[in-house]
C-alpha cells in the first residue's frame, strides 16, 4: 500500500490541544469567545465529528462540485431562463440572494470563531472547513444573479440589501447577528449549526431547489442543492458540541440557545420563504406548501434531531405548531401591502385558482385571509389604487423585528405582548418573541426597532417617502405587483358576470 | 413619486458602477461584504453596548493602525473560493503524489535512524505550530475591516491547516518504520517542553493573545509567520536535504509556494497601510516590540537543526527582508 488511509492519520491532525503556560488557558480562550461553561481544555477533547473530511479530500471535492455548478450556469447562460421567467419566480431569486448571499459570506466569519476559540481540536478543523464553505456560499450567490443586474435594477439588492435599513434586512439581521455573529464558539456551533442549519437551511435550499427545478431554472437549483451539500456537512459541528455540554450537566444552558435560535429562525422564514412557496412561486411549480415543507424539514427532522441529542422540545411546541398555519400568510400580507418597501416585486398568488390551492392546504384561509384579500382585490378593480398603498409603519416586534400580526377574519386575534424593562416599554408579536428577549435583555435592550427609530424621528420626513429614503430603497428597486395586477382582470371579469346575472 | 428619477439597472453592482474599469470574478464576489461598517456605534444588528459589539467597535474600527478606506484592499494574485481549489486541488496531487512515489521506493528505510530522531523532536511538532497560524489567521480574518484583507486570512487559515496535515500524515508514515522514536506519540511533550520549540510556543501563544487588529494583523503577518516560515519550512527543508530526506525537502518546498502567496498580498497590504500618515512608525514600533520573541524562537530553534551553518542568521535577514 502506497498510500496511507485516511484514517490512519485523521486522528493526528486533531490532536492539536495543548496546555498554554506563557498566558493562562482563559487568556487563550476567553470565556466570553469561548463559550462560558467553565470547562477545561480537557473536557472538549472529546468531541468527535461525525462527518470526517481531511483537507486534501475537501479541496478535490470542492473543486468538483464547483465545475459541476458553474459549468451547469455557463452552459445556460444564453438560454434566456431568467427573462422567460414568470415574474413571481424572479422575485424568489431577488428575496433569496438579498437576504441570503451576505449573510452566508459573514457565516465564514462566524466558523472562523469556531477555528479559533474552541476548545475541541475537532470542531476547530471542521470549522476552518465550515469557514471556507462559507465564503463559497456567499461567492457563488453574488456571482450568480450578478449575471442579471444589467437587466433588472431590483438585482443589485443581491449585493446592497445588507448594507441597508430596508425593514426585512433588519429583521434578518437581528437574526443572524443574534445566533451567529455575537456569540461565543460553542454557542455559534449551537444556534447557527445545530438549531438553523440542520433544518431551516436545508428547508430553504432543498425546498427552493425542488421548485426551481420545477420552475425550469436548473441554474439555481444546481447552484442551491450544490450548497446544500456542503451545509448539511457543517451543520454537524453543533451535535457533538451539545453532547459533551449534556454529558456535563449543561442541557439546560443548551436547551435555551436552541429554543432561541429555532424561534428566530422560525419567524425569519415565514417572512422571507412562507411567501415565496406559497405565494410566489408559480401555482404550477409548487412541490409542496410551505406548511408541508416545515413539516418535513423542521417539525419530522429536527424533531428527531433534538429528541436524538436528549435534548427536549421547545417548552413553545404547540405555539410553534398552531402558527405554522397562520404566521406566513400574515406576513405575505403585509409585505405585499408594504410592497415599496421591499426589494422584490411580490406576487399576490391570489388568483381563483391559487386561492383554491390556499384552501387546500390551509382550511379555512378564505375565512381568514381571504377576507383581506377581497377588501385588496376590490379597491383594485375599483381603480382605487391609492388604498392599495400603506401610508405609515405597521408596528413591529422588539424581537423578531417583523410585524404584529394577528389571523384576520371571525377569529381576529392581534395581540401585543408588551414588556416594562428598565424604564422603556417593549411590544413583542408572541408570548415566544418576549421571553427570548427576557433570557437575556441587555443583548437586545438597547437596539432600536425601525418603529422606535421612527418615533425618535430618526426618519424623516415621518411618512412612507422617508421611510423609503432611510431605507435606501428608490423607484426603480421599489417592489410592485409582480405581475401588475393582470390577475385583477378574473377578478373584473366575474365581476361583470356576475352584474350581467344580476340585471 | 411620479416626478422622481426611476433608478436603471448598472453593468454591475452600484457600488463598483462608479469605475470605470470592468469587475473582474474577483472583484464582484469579494469586495466589500462586511456590513458590519454601517454603524459605527453597532457593528451588529443588536444593543449597541453588547460585549461583541464593543469588541468590534473597540479592536476592529478602534485600532490605531488606520486608513481611509480599508475596502479599497486588493489581493494581488485575486484569489477566490473557487481558484483556491483550483490550485489546491492540483498542489495537493502532487504532494500525495510525491508520498505515494516516496513510498514505493522506501524512502523511509533508507533514512538515518538519527535522522529520524530529529525528525521526531524537530518536524513532526510542528504540526502544533502550524494550528497555532491556523488559529491566529482565524482571529485576525474574522476582526479584518475589509473582506478582502479577511479572505486572504481565511485561505493562509486554510494553508495552515494544509501543512498540518501533511505532518500529521508524515507523523504517521514514519512512525511505521521507526518504532521507537514516539513519532505519533511525543509530539505534544516536544511543543510543551523542548528548548527547540519554546520560542516559538511562546510567540504563538502571545501572537494568539493580541485582540487588537491592527496590531495582531502586523504581528502574525510580518513577525511570526515569516519566522515560522523561514526556520521552519525553509531551515529545515534544507537540513532535510542534507540528511539524504529529499522528500521533506520537496515537500517544504511545495509549502513555500503557499508562503510565496501570502508574502504577495502582505507586500499589498503593508504598501497600502503605508498611505496613512503616522503608520508607518507604527507598525515599527510593533516590529521592534515583537521581534525579540520572533529572534528568540528562531534561535532556539534552528541551533537545534543540524548541518544548516548559520541557519538562524539566514532566518532572521530573511524575516527582515519583508520590511519596508
Ligand atoms: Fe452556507
Ligand atoms: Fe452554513
Amino acid at each position: 500500500m502506497a498510500l496511507l488511509n485516511r484514517m490512519e492519520w485523521y486522528n493526528l491532525a486533531r490532536t492539536t490541544n495543548w496546555t498554554p503556560t506563557y498566558v493562562t488557558e482563559d487568556e487563550l480562550f476567553p470565556p466570553s469567545l469561548s463559550g462560558d461553561f467553565d470547562l477545561p481544555l480537557t473536557a472538549w477533547e472529546v468531541y468527535d465529528e461525525p462527518y470526517k473530511q481531511t483537507y486534501p479530500e475537501y479541496v478535490k471535492v470542492q473543486r468538483e462540485k464547483d465545475a459541476g455548478a458553474y459549468s451547469v450556469k455557463a452552459a445556460l447562460e444564453r438560454s434566456r431562463i431568467f427573462e422567460n421567467a414568470d415574474p413571481g419566480w424572479k422575485s424568489v431569486m431577488k428575496a433569496h440572494y438579498g437576504a441570503i448571499a451576505r449573510g452566508e459570506y459573514a457565516a465564514a466569519s462566524a466558523e472562523a470563531r469556531m477555528m479559533r476559540f474552541s476548545k475541541a481540536p475537532g470542531m476547530r478543523n471542521m470549522s476552518t472547513l465550515g469557514c471556507m464553505d462559507e465564503i463559497r456560499h456567499g461567492q457563488m450567490q453574488l456571482y450568480f444573479p450578478h449575471e442579471h443586474v444589467s437587466k433588472d435594477r431590483q438585482m443589485d439588492w443581491a449585493f446592497k440589501a445588507y448594507d441597508t435599513n430596508e425593514w426585512a434586512m433588519i429583521a434578518a439581521r437581528h437574526f443572524f447577528d443574534d445566533i451567529m455573529m455575537t456569540r461565543d464558539a460553542i454557542s455559534v456551533s449551537i444556534m447557527l449549526t445545530f438549531s438553523f442549519e440542520t433544518g431551516f437551511t436545508n428547508m430553504q435550499f432543498l425546498g427552493l431547489a425542488a421548485d426551481a427545478a420545477e420552475a425550469g431554472d436548473h441554474t439555481f437549483a444546481n447552484l442551491i442543492s450544490s450548497i446544500q451539500t456542503d451545509e448539511s456537512r457543517h451543520a454537524q459541528i453543533g451535535g457533538p458540541a451539545l453532547k459533551i455540554l449534556i454529558a456535563n450537566g449543561k442541557k439546560a444552558e443548551a436547551q435555551k440557545r436552541v429554543d432561541i435560535a429555532l424561534w428566530g429562525a422560525w419567524k425569519l422564514f415565514s417572512v422571507l420563504t412562507g411567501p415565496i412557496m406559497d405565494y410566489y412561486t408559480p401555482l404550477e411549480h409548487r412541490k409542496q406548501s410551505f406548511k408541508e415543507f416545515m413539516e418535513e424539514w423542521i417539525v419530522a427532522q429536527f424533531e428527531r434531531a433534538l429528541t436524538d441529542m436528549g435534548l427536549d422540545l421547545p417548552w413553545y411546541w404547540d405555539i410553534f405548531l398552531q402558527e405554522l398555519n397562520d404566521t406566513h400568510h400574515g406576513m405575505h400580507l403585509g409585505s405585499y401591502f408594504w410592497r415599496p418597501t421591499v426589494w422584490w416585486n411580490p406576487a399576490a398568488g391570489v388568483t381563483p385558482e391559487e386561492r383554491a390551492w390556499l384552501e387546500e392546504k390551509y382550511p379555512g384561509w378564505n375565512e381568514t385571509w381571504g377576507e383581506c384579500w377581497d377588501v385588496f382585490i376590490d379597491n383594485v378593480v375599483d381603480g382605487n389604487m391609492e388604498k392599495t398603498y400603506p401610508e405609515t409603519l405597521p408596528y413591529v416586534c422588539n424581537m423578531c423585528q417583523l410585524p404584529i400580526l394577528g389571523v384576520p377574519g371571525k377569529k381576529w386575534n392581534v395581540k401585543d405582548y408588551p414588556l416594562d424593562y428598565n424604564g422603556r416599554l417593549y411590544h413583542f408579536g408572541s408570548e415566544v418573541d418576549r421571553w427570548c428577549f427576557q433570557q437575556d435583555p441587555e443583548r437586545y435592550a438597547g437596539h432600536m426597532s425601525i418603529v422606535d427609530r421612527f418615533l425618535a424621528g430618526m426618519i424623516q420626513p415621518m411618512n412612507l417617502e422617508g421611510a423609503l429614503k432611510y431605507m435606501n430603497i428608490a423607484p426603480g428597486e421599489c417592489g410592485d405587483d409582480a405581475h401588475n395586477y393582470a390577475w385583477a382582470e378574473t377578478y373584473r371579469a366575474l365581476r361583470e358576470t356576475r352584474k350581467a346575472a344580476n340585471a | 413619486m411620479s416626478e422622481v428619477q426611476v433608478l436603471k439597472p448598472q453593468k454591475t453592482w452600484s457600488h463598483l458602477a462608479a469605475r470605470r474599469r470592468k469587475p473582474s470574478e474577483y472583484d464582484i464576489v469579494s469586495t466589500n461584504l462586511h456590513y458590519n461598517n454601517r454603524d459605527a456605534n453597532a457593528p451588529y444588528e443588536l444593543a449597541p453596548e453588547l460585549f461583541m459589539n464593543q469588541w468590534y467597535k473597540q479592536n476592529t474600527f478602534g485600532t490605531a493602525l488606520k486608513h481611509a478606506d480599508w475596502n479599497a484592499f486588493r489581493d494581488p494574485d485575486e484569489v477566490i473560493y473557487r481558484t483556491y481549489n483550483l490550485m489546491q486541488d492540483g498542489q495537493e496531487t502532487y504532494v500525495f503524489g510525491l508520498f505515494d512515489q516516496f513510498n514505493q521506493r522506501e524512502h523511509d528505510k533508507s533514512l538515518d535512524a538519527r535522522w529520524a530522531g530529529t525528525l521526531a523532536r524537530l518536524y513532526t511538532p510542528a504540526r502544533y505550530l502550524f494550528h497555532t497560524l491556523q488559529m491566529a489567521s482565524a482571529y485576525v480574518g474574522q476582526v479584518s475591516p475589509a473582506s478582502t484583507i479577511t479572505n486572504c486570512h481565511y485561505f493562509q487559515m486554510a494553508d495552515s491547516l494544509r501543512w498540518l496535515s501533511h505532518t500529521a500524515y508524515r507523523t504517521k508514515e514514519l512512525s511505521l518504520t521507526f518504532t521507537d522514536k514516539g513519532l505519533g506519540q511525543d509530539e505534544r511533550h516536544y511543543w510543551e517542553q523542548d528548548s527547540a520549540w519554546q520560542g516559538f510556543r511562546e510567540l504563538m501563544e502571545k501572537v494568539l493573545t493580541v485582540w487588537d487588529w491592527g496590531e495582531a494583523i502586523i504581528v502574525l503577518n510580518m513577525i511570526a509567520k515569516p519566522a515560522v516560515d523561514e526556520a521552519v519550512l525553509r531551515r529545515l527543508g534544507e537540513a532535510a536535504r542534507h540528511n539524504g530526506d529529499v522528500l521533506l525537502g520537496l515537500l517544504t518546498d511545495a509549502q513555500l509556494m503557499d508562503v510565496a502567496r501570502h508574502r504577495r498580498w502582505l507586500a499589498a497590504f503593508t504598501k497600502m497601510a503605508l498611505e496613512t500618515e503616522g503608520n508607518k512608525e507604527l507598525i515599527q514600533s510593533w516590529i521592534e516590540k515583537w521581534q525579540p520573541l520572533a529572534d528568540k524562537a528562531i534561535d532556539a530553534y534552528c541551533s537545534a537543526l543540524p548541518d544548516v551553518p548559520n541557519a538562524a542568521e539566514a532566518a532572521k535577514t530573511a524575516t527582515r527582508e519583508l520590511g519596508f
